[in-house]
């Protein structure tokens, strides 16, 4: 009991030496910093608090995280419906193919100024190029997954006189789960990053404009807390997203185990 | 009788044209329709010819392929300068359990974080630049391309390299002859994905960043209310990127024919 308690803290000690050695050789070789750039770390910790534990964290990062979870629920729901319906037919990937292919092949940021053009700099624009960019992984993953369907259930299932449809729910969804998730992992990503762009081509509100007109009116402090707390949003993004999936595909990764 | 009828039934031989060339043709047309007489044909979205105009004009314009030749070159050198950084890097943190555990946290930090939310500093530090782009490049590719190879490296048959120890051999020749064969395939793996995005961020750069390059062509023609233009060159932007991943792919199964893909 004792030994696995030392040999975890052994663990966390391990993990843990490099970042409290960057952290602490930035602040001591930042302290007496004149370069304009790179500020004391001690100064933009403070500013950190000072802004991002106030009225200010609701007024210009909420914003920010509406769009970003508006444009993403609504990619999962159209890239895993649309997905579903193109994977369950043959002819329909090979109609639907070479479009997918080439939409996803255009960098997810450079569809920004598009929506740009269609929608101006409304709400519209941001949740409309976040929904695109983000449903394609999804898209693409859910017909790899639904056409990948294990042969031996999809035989019992028709055995059983499933209706096509019940086939689809039972069987070819529920098998198709880890696949998806991988496309949904993804498509997180891709919004997360097309929520900042849009906010970096079209300003107007949120953490991505707030930041840039931080750098262009030389607020050096406040620009080095918006990149600090958007890559600390990045990262939590993607930490939760593994515990969801962790849960979700609990099954799964209980079946791997024994394998 | 059967035969003839099956030759000439319609439906047949419009089964026989491409289904890539059906679908593309009926977007092509479906845009022209909405631009032109549909729901949206007074907002300023341009139209399939006003776009295949304007993508005629840039294609023949020399302007063109200088933005085209910045936005490759500085994707080609960030990408190499990665590649010989993160491939050492990940050999030497994959060798032993404790180097591996100690950078795995700080690695896989700073692989999640998008590089996209650094721009701001970048800009400010190296300015609307080619090294502004090859940077946001390294720091994009590098860390995931460490884990990878260090992944490939931690692969290594461990019969292998006991009976290797036994016969006193250096840990150059362990590397050499374990570790870096069976690295391979990981490292295949993430030079190709490396490679896509290496053009991503290189456009980004310039997008965003105000680098040279493509990015930077859409983000003018934007400015200057030239729709056809930013249309056209976006076009540009998703044939370039199935061409770098098709020719990935080619290159990769040439050279490794042995791997199946």
């Amino acid at each position: 009991m004792i030994t696995s308690l030392w040999r975890r803290a052994l663990l966390v000690l391990i993990a843990a030496w490099i970042p409290v050695t960057i952290f602490i050789a930035w602040w001591t070789l930042s302290a007496e910093s004149t370069n304009p750039y790179f500020p004391p770390l001690s100064l933009i910790v403070q500013r950190f608090t000072e802004l991002w534990f106030s009225n200010e964290f609701i007024v210009t990062v909420l914003p920010s995280l509406r769009n970003f979870f508006i444009g993403y629920l609504l990619a999962c729901t159209i890239g895993i419906v649309l997905g579903t319906l193109i994977g369950g037919s043959r002819t329909g990937i090979k109609y639907a193919e070479p479009i997918i292919d080439f939409i996803r092949s255009i960098p997810a940021v450079a569809t920004v100024p598009i929506f740009i053009i269609i929608f101006g700099l409304d709400i519209a624009m941001r949740v409309a190029s976040i929904t695109v960019a983000a449903s394609m992984p999804i898209l693409i993953a859910t017909i790899q997954g639904v056409r990948s369907a294990d042969v031996v259930q999809l035989e019992t299932a028709r055995v059983f006189h499933l209706s096509r449809a019940q086939q689809l729910w039972r069987v070819r969804l529920p098998g198709a789960m880890p696949i998806i998730f991988s496309g949904l992992q993804l498509g997180l990503q891709i919004a997360f990053i097309v929520t900042i762009a849009s906010e970096f081509l079209g300003s107007g509100f949120g953490i991505g404009s707030f930041t840039l007109i931080a750098t262009e009116s030389f607020l050096i402090l406040d620009a080095w807390t918006g990149v600090i707390l958007m890559g600390l949003l990045g990262y939590l993004i993607n930490i939760v997203f593994d515990l969801v999936e962790r849960y979700y595909l609990r099954w799964y990764y209980g079946q791997k185990k024994i394998a | 009788m059967e035969i003839a009828l099956t030759s000439d039934n319609p439906v047949r031989a419009f089964g026989r044209i491409p289904p890539a060339l059906v679908s593309t043709v009926t977007a092509l047309v479906l845009w022209q329709l909405v631009t032109t007489v549909g729901p949206i044909a007074d907002l300023s979205i341009p139209s399939v010819t006003e776009t295949g105009a304007a993508l005629i004009g840039e294609l023949s314009s020399g302007e063109f392929y200088i933005r085209l030749w910045e936005t490759i070159q500085m994707a080609v050198i960030g990408f190499v300068l990665a590649m010989a950084i993160a491939i050492p890097v990940g050999i030497l943190i994959g060798l032993s359990r404790f180097s591996w555990r100690s950078t795995k946290f700080t690695f896989d930090f700073f692989k999640v974080i998008p590089p996209i939310v650094i721009i701001p500093i970048v800009i400010l530090v190296l300015g609307p630049t080619m090294q502004m782009g090859v940077f946001l490049i390294v720091f994009t590719l590098v860390f995931a391309m460490a884990i990878q190879t260090g992944l490939g490296v931690r692969d290594a048959d461990a019969v292998l390299l006991e009976t290797m120890r036994c016969y006193g051999m250096s840990t150059a020749s362990q590397i050499r002859y374990a570790r870096l064969p069976s690295a391979a395939p990981f490292i295949a793996v993430g030079v190709r994905l490396s490679a896509s995005a290496a053009l991503v961020v290189s456009i980004v750069a310039g997008l965003i960043g105000g680098a040279p390059g493509l990015g930077k062509s859409i983000l003018l023609s934007q400015a200057a209310g030239d729709e056809p233009r930013t249309f056209a060159t976006v076009f540009v932007l998703g044939v370039l990127g199935i061409a770098v991943s098709r020719g990935v792919t080619w290159v990769q199964r040439k050279s490794i024919f042995w791997m199946p893909t």
